[in-house]
């Protein structure tokens, strides 16, 4: 009879699979050993609100709770009752590290504000993306340090709002990290370090990708008389004034990456876009693919590629390719100076709370504001590119008047979806 | 009888040639067990899609399940005849289950037709690895189930998870105990760390085993209902190494398996590190 072995299966490293088992496993033992808390006191403990109980703002209030010593989640805030309510059912699992009481729980449009208004440090904003903006202001004018979900808008008049408060946060002294993990995810940073110091040579170009499967379902029968402000925010994925498109949602991490690897961001955007497999009302008036050519400063071209499809292979990846070589970014360089990173795994959506609190309590804020506003822009600009068929450029994005966000007021008000862009037709204001 | 001696004649060619490089380790094949008595193979054409799958009969018999250690276990099982998925269960079969193309309208409700779909996955499930006959992965043993649920529902048969006893019986073809096995041996019939290049690879590409089933060791992990009436994921997979290829290699889930899902709750579908749990169907007469 064969000899047993109950260790669990697949703790190898595979490529593009950054050590995914062994991960978890690597992080905790990580989180336990001595020295990782080089900053942390006995008696510095850090009250931490949550603003939006999805599924994402659920997880980053774990993650962060478990990121660090001495981490209570105060007070929770969603503009839905259920929602919130599932959340803290949820985050029962952190025993004592959950210090919610009903007085602290908020719902409703106005929930932000008086989460903010309560004695905590520090905010994760997980919202639906249209309303960060507006949260990450009200968050630095209120002196709370930040931990933000990317994307951080889904108009030009958002990312102006976050840049603006992003500088405050620097004045102020206060942290923000977002969650575009892939900075702290131990394999990239490791790569992106050897990158940098030319390990392909001069970078020339690059591919990035996110092609993979759609988020939810459509559910049920719709008219439009459905498209009420509530159901717009619960089924945000499919509005384009809450999600920003799936290239501004998801396709931001990979374009992130692009950002990381240039030291830039992209001076102008071509592209196509449409909506090839999710053509029903019922999916709102988002794209379910793109197709971006991204020009950097020194006409260097990326190539963006995103699509929602279902049946179809997958590839959430990127290529960026050097005079000497070519990088995943993420574990591998191929070419005059082959290499692999063989370190230790992580958990990087544990690793951004890490890597946040020890910013704070090195008294050190890390500000990642404008890293991700930009990178949020250049898809944003991408979208642009598609959504109108036209050339567009950084400052044509940047300065753009369009706002995208109705009042936010009635939840029972019908507002309608807007319609699906055509390029051509589509203007850019 | 015939594809036995085929099988058996082409592995023991393989083994020859090898034998030159890789001499003493090598025993004699066991003598199998002819799966007599058991009913014909078929491919099941899954009504209203395009789904195929090919099932081998599996003739009943007793085997004995033994585990030391903290997992112990010594069982003898008797085997009724079934028929068992040639290969692992590939994306082209599961896809039409979990993801109808939602073009003319949304995707059907829950319950719609008696069974439940998967919620969407956070990470793209095939990893990038591959789709279009690729096995598939990341998923849960609760998918497993909810997939032969609706391959019932469709088919009016009655399609499950094997037990463990039953993948074992499947997987040894009539091999008894614990042969030693050359590298090249494990080469021809198994994706595993030595030669997987780090992903699982196009399911059925390995020889088959000596009642005609494809990669029963390594590449996907299979779930399985365990002794205990616990999931067991069964044979090791593409990312092991060779000493763990084996008929009675065993992993039970752990966190770790969904370190990565950044939602809570955590899927109950799908396992954001899973790279290496997948599954086939079994079929009861």
């Amino acid at each position: 009879m064969s000899a047993p072995n109950d260790a669990p299966a697949g703790n190898g490293v595979t490529r593009r699979h950054f050590l995914r088992s062994s991960a978890a496993a690597a992080v905790s033992a990580a989180l336990l050993s001595t020295g990782n808390y080089a900053f942390a006191q006995g008696s510095d403990r850090i009250r931490v609100g949550l603003i939006g109980c999805g599924g994402r703002g659920t997880g980053a209030a774990g993650d962060c709770a478990n990121s660090a010593p001495n981490i209570e989640i105060w007070a929770m805030g969603d503009v839905f009752e259920d929602r919130l309510n599932g959340s803290r059912e949820h985050l029962k699992g952190l025993g004592d590290k959950l210090k919610v009481t009903d007085e602290r729980c908020f719902t409703g449009i106005d929930a932000y504000k008086h989460v903010l208004a309560q004695d905590i440090q520090l905010v994760i904003l997980a919202t639906p993306p249209g309303f960060r903006p507006v949260h990450f202001q009200a968050a630095i004018e209120a002196g709370k340090h930040v931990f933000m979900e990317k994307p951080v808008a889904t108009d030009a008049p958002g990312i102006r709002a976050v840049l603006a408060a992003g500088d405050l946060a620097t004045q102020k002294g206060l942290a923000v990290v977002a969650g575009t993990q892939r900075r702290h995810q131990n394999g990239y940073v490791a790569t992106m370090r050897r990158i940098h110091d030319g390990a392909i040579g001069d970078l020339v170009g690059a591919q990035v990708y996110w092609n993979g499967g759609g988020v939810g379902n459509g559910t049920g029968e719709f008219t439009e008389n459905d498209a009420t402000l509530e159901w717009q925010i619960r089924h945000w994925y499919y509005l384009t004034w809450l999600c920003g498109d799936h290239i501004v949602e998801q396709h931001v991490h990979n374009i992130d990456v692009a950002n990381w690897a240039f030291g830039a961001h992209p001076v102008s955007a071509m592209g196509v876009g449409g909506r090839a497999q999710r053509t029903a009302p019922v999916y709102g008036q988002i794209f379910d693919h793109f197709a971006i050519d991204f020009e950097y400063p020194n006409g260097v071209r990326v190539m963006s590629m995103c699509r929602h499809w279902d049946n179809t292979p997958s590839n959430v990846s990127e290529r960026v390719v050097g005079t000497r070589g070519v990088s995943d970014c993420s574990s591998n360089i191929w070419g005059a100076t082959p290499w692999r990173y063989q370190g230790q795994g992580n958990n990087p959506y544990v690793t951004e709370h890490t890597d946040l609190v020890n910013s704070i309590r090195a008294g050190k804020p890390l500000n990642e504001a404008r890293a991700v506003a930009e990178s949020t822009l250049s898809a944003i600009m991408g979208r642009m590119a598609a959504y109108t068929g036209q050339v567009v450029t950084w400052d044509e994005a940047l300065n753009s008047k369009e706002s995208l966000m109705p009042a936010v007021d009635d939840l029972k008000r019908v507002l309608g979806v807007p319609p699906v862009a055509v390029p051509g037709k589509t203007q850019l204001t | 009888m015939k594809r036995l001696i085929s099988a058996q004649g082409r592995l023991a060619a393989a083994c020859a040639a090898a034998a030159t490089l890789l001499a003493a380790t090598a025993m004699p094949i066991p003598a199998q067990d002819a799966p007599t008595g058991s009913p014909k193979s078929y491919v099941e054409a899954v009504p209203d899609t395009t789904v195929k799958l090919a099932m081998i009969a599996v003739p009943g018999g007793v085997i004995t399940i033994k585990r030391t250690g903290k997992n112990a276990v010594s069982q003898a099982v008797t085997i009724k005849p079934f028929w068992i998925e040639q290969t692992e269960l590939t994306w082209d079969a599961f896809d039409p289950y979990a993801f109808p193309l939602a073009a003319s309208g949304p995707a059907p409700k829950a319950g719609a037709d008696a069974v439940s779909r998967p919620s969407r996955p956070y990470i793209p499930a095939d990893l990038g690895w591959g789709h279009k006959g690729f096995p598939v992965i990341n998923v849960t043993y609760h998918t497993g189930q909810q997939y032969c649920a609706w391959l019932s529902a469709k088919t009016g048969k009655k399609y499950r998870l094997p037990t463990e006893a039953e993948w074992e019986w499947a997987a040894r073809a009539g091999v008894k105990g614990s042969p030693k096995t050359t590298t090249a041996q494990l080469q021809k019939v198994a994706w595993y760390a030595a030669n997987s290049k780090g992903q699982t690879q196009p399911a059925g590409r390995k020889a088959p085993n000596a009642w005609g089933i494809h990669d029963m060791l390594g590449n996907a992990g299979e779930w399985c209902t365990g002794l205990d009436g616990k999931p067991v994921l069964c044979g090791g997979t593409y990312d092991d190494p060779a000493a763990r290829i084996l008929f009675g290699t065993r992993a039970w889930q752990t966190p770790d398996w969904n370190a990565t899902d950044p939602q809570i709750p955590k899927s109950k579908w799908w396992l954001a590190d899973g790279s290496f749990a997948g599954f086939r169907v079994l079929r009861e007469p």
